[in-house]
């Protein structure tokens, strides 16, 4: 031992800083090497404005969204708190809060699984489509559809709820949820019976889609079984604009056809 | 002089240290991933956003009334009965827990489509702002899919027939714009299945029904 000691004392001080700094260099270069994905990156000047305004969008937009959370928070209390004496008050705040549950406005957690979608890290080979090697809105699609099918009951992509009124969309080479700007890894959350996993894994959909996508072009896609996924409330929306609950406001037949005519702007008629 | 070019050495390496440090550095920083984006896709992305804040704060404007009304009523000692069966009803229709009538359109679907093929076009009119549909006699709902080869489509367990139609409210013609637009997915589906037929018509008014499907969790509790 002392005799290592001696030897290392025995080095220059400015070699054991170059040492230091290269060993430094090495774990970057592998760092850099790494992080190169099938993804191109644009550096353009021009750019540059339109990120900030991205990114401060979508700052007010977690703030909006989190405003929301505590308004629905904050009136679900009020109407709690509500002559609880009154038999017809309490019948209706149970429904409300049935109802609140079964449209997604409410964090879920229970059993279920997480999936992670991510990039190929293949090489494209020459003549190859690059986007072929990314993960796609649909294939996010697929996965969501493919749980659902399984009988999930409550379905999350990156912590943005899954309702019946949820777009994904592919914006440039990512997804939009909720029209929400999501950046890969894409993690899908559901929450089910305990046999999600084995009915996903045994539904010849989600078969031909591991095929499709990962055996051919090496999509990775992971699942995790856990205890307790947690799925976030939905936070958009569910002012009806066009919709009115019931069907019966007008007489006359269901589907009437306002023919070929082009629609005039007035036909919306949203409520106020 | 030897130590003079390990100071040189040194002061080299540092340099491309550095230069590393701060390439990777900003690859991480970028881990929104916004960097994969043209200037294009970014405008696109702008408006969007822009777009859906606007909804949101309209959402927050209506939430702020109705807790306003509500702890106004509160204070006054009255029963907010009218609210909260104002509040129910909205929530049941748009969760498509009961019936929902109004304008919007109505596509026809003939020949050969493939579940994920109609998935495609509920999925473009949900971005077309629709508030509430249909593929034929039922009313699609969050777990509502559309599958199966062409010819032995299913939903929620009902079979559809060819042809089968496919409802939609909301504005007639944002939705009717979203989906006959050049390049858009009428064009697109068409394009690659000359024997599927699409026909689309704004109608004045739809009914749509109230979902068969029980949606609340039997897995899942409330996150408190």
């Amino acid at each position: 031992m002392s005799d290592l000691a001696s030897r290392l004392r025995a080095i220059p001080s400015w070699q054991i800083t170059l040492g230091l700094a290269l060993l430094a260099l090495g774990f970057l270069i592998a760092a850099q090497l790494q992080s190169e994905t099938p993804r191109v990156r644009y550096t353009t000047q021009e750019r540059q404005p339109l990120v900030q305004t991205v990114l401060t969008l979508q700052a007010q937009q977690e703030q909006l969204k989190e405003r929301i959370l505590a308004l629905r928070d904050q009136i679900g209390n009020l109407e709690q708190q509500g002559q609880g004496s009154a038999v017809l008050v309490r019948d209706l705040n149970a429904r409300l809060d049935a109802a609140r549950l079964a449209a997604g406005l409410v964090a879920l957690q229970g059993p279920g699984l997480v999936l992670r979608l991510e990039d190929s890290q293949r090489p494209v080979p020459p003549g190859g489509a690059r986007s072929d090697y990314l993960v796609s809105a649909r294939d996010v699609r697929a996965v969501v559809e493919e749980l659902w099918l399984a009988g999930a009951e409550a379905v999350a992509v990156n912590a943005e709820r899954v309702t019946g009124s949820t777009a994904i969309l592919d914006i440039g080479n990512s997804v939009l949820v909720n029209s929400a700007y999501l950046a890969p890894p894409y993690d899908v959350a559901a929450i089910g019976p305990p046999d999600l996993y084995d009915r996903l894994s045994h539904s010849q959909g989600f078969i031909d889609f591991v095929r499709a996508r990962a055996e051919a072009f090496g999509i990775s896609i992971r699942f995790a079984e856990l205890p307790d996924v947690v799925v976030p409330a939905y936070a958009g929306t569910v002012n009806l604009r066009y919709a009115r609950p019931g069907a019966s406001a007008s007489p006359g037949p269901s589907t009437a056809p306002s023919g070929t005519a082009p629609v005039s702007p007035g036909t919306g008629s949203p409520r106020p | 002089m030897r130590q003079a070019r390990a100071q040189l050495t040194i002061a080299a390496v540092a340099l491309l240290l550095g230069l590393l440090v701060v390439v990777q550095l900003r690859a991480q920083s970028a881990g929104t991933g916004l960097d994969t984006l043209s200037a294009q896709e970014l405008t696109v992305l702008v408006a969007n956003l822009n777009a859906r804040n606007d909804v949101l704060r309209t959402e927050i404007a209506s939430l702020e009334r109705e807790a306003t009304d509500l702890a106004l009523s509160r204070a006054r000692g009255e029963t907010s009965l009218g609210q909260l069966q104002q509040d129910l009803a909205r929530v049941r229709a748009w969760a498509g827990l009961d019936p929902v009538s109004g304008p919007g359109i109505r596509l026809t679907v003939s020949g050969p489509i493939a579940g994920p093929g109609v998935e495609e076009i509920l999925n473009e009119l949900r971005n077309a702002g629709a508030e509430a549909l249909a593929v034929g006699p039922v009313r699609v709902v969050t777990g509502s899919v559309v599958a199966g080869p062409p010819g032995g489509l299913v939903i929620d367990g009902t079979a559809l027939p060819d042809p089968f139609e496919v409802s939609a409210i909301g504005n007639p013609e944002v939705l009717t714009g979203a989906l006959t637009r050049t390049g858009g997915l009428i064009a697109q589906l068409a394009a690659t299945n000359p024997d599927l037929s699409l026909t689309l018509i704004p109608v004045d008014r739809l009914e749509l029904p109230a979902t068969g499907r029980d949606l609340a969790p039997a897995h899942g509790r409330p996150r408190l």
